[in-house]
């Protein structure tokens, strides 16, 4: 039976019943990370947060109405507690404390029906604060199968909201959600707190300037308090599970973060990335689309189109070598955009499985280096698809300095998944020996970078504690929803500058300056680098984007006007060249914009600089005269 | 460390009970010998059989594998993989109190250690959490294990 069991007859002393008048203003659904939140806030609103298996995905709250009323429903990050700790969690501090004396708003609490306790410590604190809520113990099927027994309407009694069942990724019990938000009421307040916890505990949970006048310790007293007698309800109200021993779930999750066996999974895991995103997108599709699609039809059609056009300057402008169809839609559209797809394809299928946050176990050794710890390994991971995003998911990290050291590595040398794939696909033409030059360069620079930055920053690196949800089967149709989201968000971001940035070329060489910035870049390019000098029309677009200046040497070197060391020299300067226009404008918003600057300033002559030093070893290698 | 002092070690080959001594291949007149040998030697047939005290790769290994001193875990960054033990108090930064209270590790809390790397992994029953050692050391337990 998945449903609100009847609501206790409604008194008056109890609370506000706010069963007349039915419900307007806003619902603000909030619980422990992973216990399906986005899942129920969709069946509620038949929208579509981005749902994900790891805690700090909704960095952003979602915001919805709920189906078929006015209500506004707002979906916030996971908590454990409703005094924030980091950024992500002070959102949804924020969003509690505006409810309070909002005649019209009512929290929902989600819960995972298997750990009552945890969420019952939740329950509590929305109790003390005295906002009407509604207590949804979501995924029961999964608690049932466990054996697990509760008892629904004593708990109601106990705590005095309405109390519902659910399982919200197969839609069951949903309308009895809906239903009980009419009923939400005020919870009983009846905490056995001693006064000298409660008392504080109300002043640190309503007024947010006093949150650091408490003396040190006392929220690790409140929670231990609060736990207690969590437990005590639980104990009362659930039997205890019995023990998942032979789980598929629970032993792949084990095994993934396994002292040997996780390493041969970590290593399953890239190449399946690899092989999905560099083979298959980068090489099979981007071939389908530029060869077949754009070179075969749309390409020669649009020039066909332009070609009865007499004036020369406009059908330069579309279909010339600096053409916004031939170069920018094409480069877009057939280079970018199947990589992306592939990428955030295989990148939601991780979120929902439950791997990233196994990942950042067994990265943390390598993070450590740099300053940081695992659980930075979500924003890098997230970079390899877009830098830009990535940036926005540094708020995850719970300390200033790893957030701005998260920020500059993201910056510096993870390429987002266009600029990767386009660079897999340029290095697969070079021997492995000269591939692996480019990777070592890279990371090198990273480490160094990073190993550095954390000791010269000031600030503390903030202490590694992720929680790692079940590994789960991802859903076929929440992964393609999510990809094609996130393509869509990327493509917004990256198609009117890839236009742009064609623009500026056309704009340049119709105005017979591009050879004007050709000779001023060739001291840099052809003297340090010992590129050919018109790759500096290259390096300009890398202001814009960096994927974009990638695909145009991935051009070049198709040409044949690249040669081996030519190339890595290329990709390795492009792979460390300043991040693409939007991601310095996300740097600045996030960090202000001297960081942004400084940022740039110290990015732009490492990538040349580190270019030309693997100009200087590859010759010595005796790369050059491989050519 | 070369006096006699160890238990006496009962000679394979013909039974004799001794004292291992010190260099005593040097003595023997081993050409190989540079005194580091890890090998012990019976005074009555000569017959020789290593000595895994002194052996650098054996310490190693059985390291590696954890095979040390039983100790009474005091926090749960000594307890062994695999093992249950009750949070007796937590001692450390506020900050990462608060954050662990909030997880449902708290005293009295029965915590499973589910491995101890490349980072820790405790489950708090239905929780799974992974921290590093820092974190681990500051949960502190009870000496008489779980109840």
């Amino acid at each position: 039976m998945y449903g609100a069991s009847p609501t206790p007859t409604p008194d008056p002393a109890d609370g506000d019943v706010r069963a007349e008048g039915g419900l307007r203003g806003r619902v603000i659904l909030l619980g422990n990370p992973n216990v399906g939140k986005s899942v129920l806030f969709n069946a509620l609103t038949g929208l579509r947060a981005t749902v994900s298996n790891y805690p700090g995905t909704t960095v952003e709250v979602a915001r919805g109405r709920l189906a078929g009323t006015d209500t506004e429903v707002i979906d916030s990050p996971g908590l454990n507690s409703i005094l924030p700790l980091s950024e992500d969690e002070r959102v949804t501090w924020d969003l509690v404390r505006a409810t309070r004396g909002d005649p019209g708003a009512v929290v929902v609490q989600v819960a995972d029906a298997k750990n009552l306790r945890r969420a019952l410590l939740l329950t509590l604190q929305l109790g003390q604060l005295e906002v009407p809520s509604v207590l949804v113990l979501n995924m029961s099927d999964e608690a049932e199968a466990r054996g697990i027994r509760i008892d629904q309407e004593g708990l109601e009694e106990a705590l005095g909201i309405p109390v519902c069942t659910t399982v919200a990724t197969k839609g069951l019990g949903v309308a009895e959600v809906q239903a009980a938000l009419a009923a939400a009421r005020l919870p009983r307040n009846h905490l056995p707190l001693s006064e000298d916890i409660a008392g504080p505990a109300l002043e640190l949970l309503t007024d947010g300037e006093s949150a650091g006048s408490a003396e040190p310790g006392f929220q690790a007293r409140y929670h231990e308090a609060l736990l207690a007698h969590a437990e005590t309800l639980a104990r009362r109200f659930a039997t205890e599970a019995e023990p998942a021993t032979k789980a598929m779930s629970r032993r792949l999750g084990r095994l993934a973060v396994h002292p040997i066996w996780g390493w041969p999974i970590l290593a399953a895991v890239l190449i399946g990335l690899y092989e999905f995103v560099g083979v298959f997108g980068a090489g099979t599709l981007v071939d389908l689309f530029e060869t077949k699609v754009f070179g075969g039809y749309l390409s020669p059609w649009a020039t066909a189109l332009f070609g009865l056009v007499p004036w020369a300057p406009v059908r330069d402008l579309f279909v010339g070598e600096y053409g916004l169809i031939t170069m920018g839609l094409s480069y877009g559209l057939a280079i970018v955009l199947p990589i992306v797809a592939t990428f955030f394809t295989v990148f939601a299928i991780l979120e929902d499985s439950g791997y990233l946050p196994r990942l950042a176990v067994m990265s943390d050794r390598v993070f450590r280096v740099m300053g940081l710890n695992g659980k930075a390994v979500l924003p890098m991971v997230l970079g390899l698809g877009c830098d830009t995003m990535a940036t926005l998911t540094t708020r995850i990290l719970p300390t200033p300095k790893e957030r701005l050291l998260a920020t500059l590595l993201l910056a510096l040398g993870i390429p987002c998944s266009a600029q990767l794939g386009v660079i897999l696909a340029m290095l697969a033409v070079v021997p492995i020996q000269a591939a692996a030059i480019w990777f070592a360069a890279v990371a090198g620079v990273m480490v160094t970078v990073g190993w550095l930055a954390a000791r010269v920053l000031p600030g503390e690196r903030g202490d590694f504690v992720v929680e790692l949800p079940p590994m789960r089967l991802p859903e076929l149709g929440n992964v393609l929803s999510k990809t094609v989201a996130r393509v869509e968000w990327y493509l917004k971001e990256a198609l009117p500058l890839f236009l742009l940035g064609t623009f500026v070329l056309f704009a340049l060489d119709r105005l017979r300056l591009l050879d004007t910035v050709v000779r001023a870049g060739k001291p840099l390019v052809t003297g340090i680098l010992g590129l050919p000098a018109e790759a500096s029309s290259a390096f300009l677009i890398g202001f814009l984007r960096r994927d974009f200046a990638a695909t145009r040497l991935f051009d070049m070197s198709r040409a044949g006007a690249l040669d081996v060391v030519q190339l890595v020299v290329a990709m390795v300067t492009i792979t460390l060249f300043i991040p693409c226009i939007a991601n310095v404008f996300i740097i600045a918003k996030e960090r202000g914009w001297r960081t942004a600057a400084a940022m740039a300033a110290f990015i732009f002559p490492i990538a040349f600089a580190v270019g030309g030093l693997v100009r200087v070893v590859m010759l010595g290698l005796g790369f050059g005269g491989a050519s | 460390m070369t006096g006699p002092t160890g238990p006496l070690v009962n000679c394979p080959l013909c039974g004799l009970d001794y004292a291992p001594g010190g260099d005593t291949c040097k003595e023997h007149g081993c050409p190989l010998s540079f005194g580091t040998c890890a090998t012990r030697h019976c005074p009555r047939c000569g017959y020789t059989i290593p000595d895994e005290e002194r052996s650098v790769a054996v310490r190693l290994a059985r390291k590696l594998l954890g095979r040390r001193e039983p100790l009474i875990a005091e926090s749960l960054a000594q307890l062994p993989a695999g093992a249950r033990a009750v949070v007796s108090r937590l001692q450390g930064d506020p900050e990462l109190l608060s954050r662990l209270t909030a997880q449902g590790i708290a005293p009295g809390v029965t915590v499973h250690l589910v491995q101890r790397s490349p980072t820790y992994v405790i489950e708090i029953g239905e929780t799974t959490i992974a921290v590093e050692r820092r974190v681990a050391e500051a949960i502190r337990l009870r000496p008489d294990g779980p109840r």
